[in-house]
């Protein structure tokens, strides 16, 4: 691991958020480009962030939405 | 009698009420399943998810009219709900001390990799940690870091929404969810080779 990865791990969350500034962007991407290392972990990263919106779907009881609904108030 | 007789223009007045706020509860009842996928891991259980859908929900159609139409509903609600799991978590559980967190952002993946070979371009992520770990990781990410994650990560909130429903600055929602994110990461590493971050 160099310093230009180094510098890589720190861009890694701002980058997949979008939040870096164009140069920032740029400078991952070159780096990104020629580093096997830090673009398996950029993959794993985002691979892991759809994992865990998807692991984390767990859907509403039937009783729970009729409880809801219950609880609109009568005309 | 006129159609502007007091009694005509107070009856036209409930009239409108009553349709608003049935548009109201419809629009609020349509939103549950976004709302409970953010709100059963805002919470630490099922049950206490469930409570809390419901005292949300309660609360939010006695207190309708304060909603501004044409705003983010689901942002609304899901605001009177981070409110009631803020009171009740301040009752129930004190955030622990948090350790100083050293590791970076490849903490997990090079653990993965130490314990079980280079991730290949083929492997999914599932092959290596289990649906059921990022749950129980999640729910062991302390709160205030918690609320950001699940907001930004599984509720899809933009940073201004989340800082919004929590009543914080957006900048401190950014760190929260770096370091919440590290965190988890932690959590994931422990329970998948049994290293902490």
């Amino acid at each position: 691991m160099t310093a230009d990865c180094e510098k890589c791990e720190e861009l890694l969350q701002p980058y997949l958020d979008r939040e870096l500034q164009e140069f920032e962007r740029l400078e991952a991407e070159r780096h990104l480009s020629l580093c096997s290392y830090c673009s398996r972990r950029y993959r794993f990263e985002s691979d892991l962030r759809r994992f865990v919106r998807q692991a984390t779907t767990e859907p509403m009881t039937v009783e729970l939405r009729q409880r809801l609904a219950a609880l609109r108030i009568a005309l | 009698m006129s159609d502007s007789s007091p009694e005509t223009t107070q009856a036209r007045r409930l009239a409108s009420e009553a349709r608003d706020r049935v548009r109201f509860e419809e629009e609020a009842l349509a939103l549950t399943d976004q709302v409970y996928r953010v709100a059963r891991h805002l919470a630490g259980s099922r049950e206490e998810a469930e409570d809390l859908m419901q005292e949300a929900y309660a609360r939010a159609f006695r207190s309708w009219r304060s909603f501004q139409p044409g705003t983010n509903l689901r942002a609304w609600l899901l605001r009177i709900l981070t409110n009631l799991n803020i009171d009740r978590g301040r009752r129930q559980q004190r955030t622990p001390d948090m350790q100083p967190l050293e590791a970076g952002d490849y903490f997990l993946v090079d653990r993965l990799e130490e314990s079980g070979g280079p991730i290949t371009d083929e492997e999914r992520v599932d092959q290596r940690l289990s649906q059921d770990s990022i749950v129980h990781a999640l729910s062991a990410v302390p709160h205030d870091f918690r609320d950001v994650v699940v907001l930004v990560d599984i509720g899809d909130f933009s940073y201004a929404d989340a800082a919004q429903i929590l009543d914080i600055p957006v900048g401190t929602v950014m760190s929260r969810l770096h370091r919440g994110r590290r965190i988890l990461k932690g959590q994931l590493a422990e329970e998948a080779v049994g290293v902490d971050g």
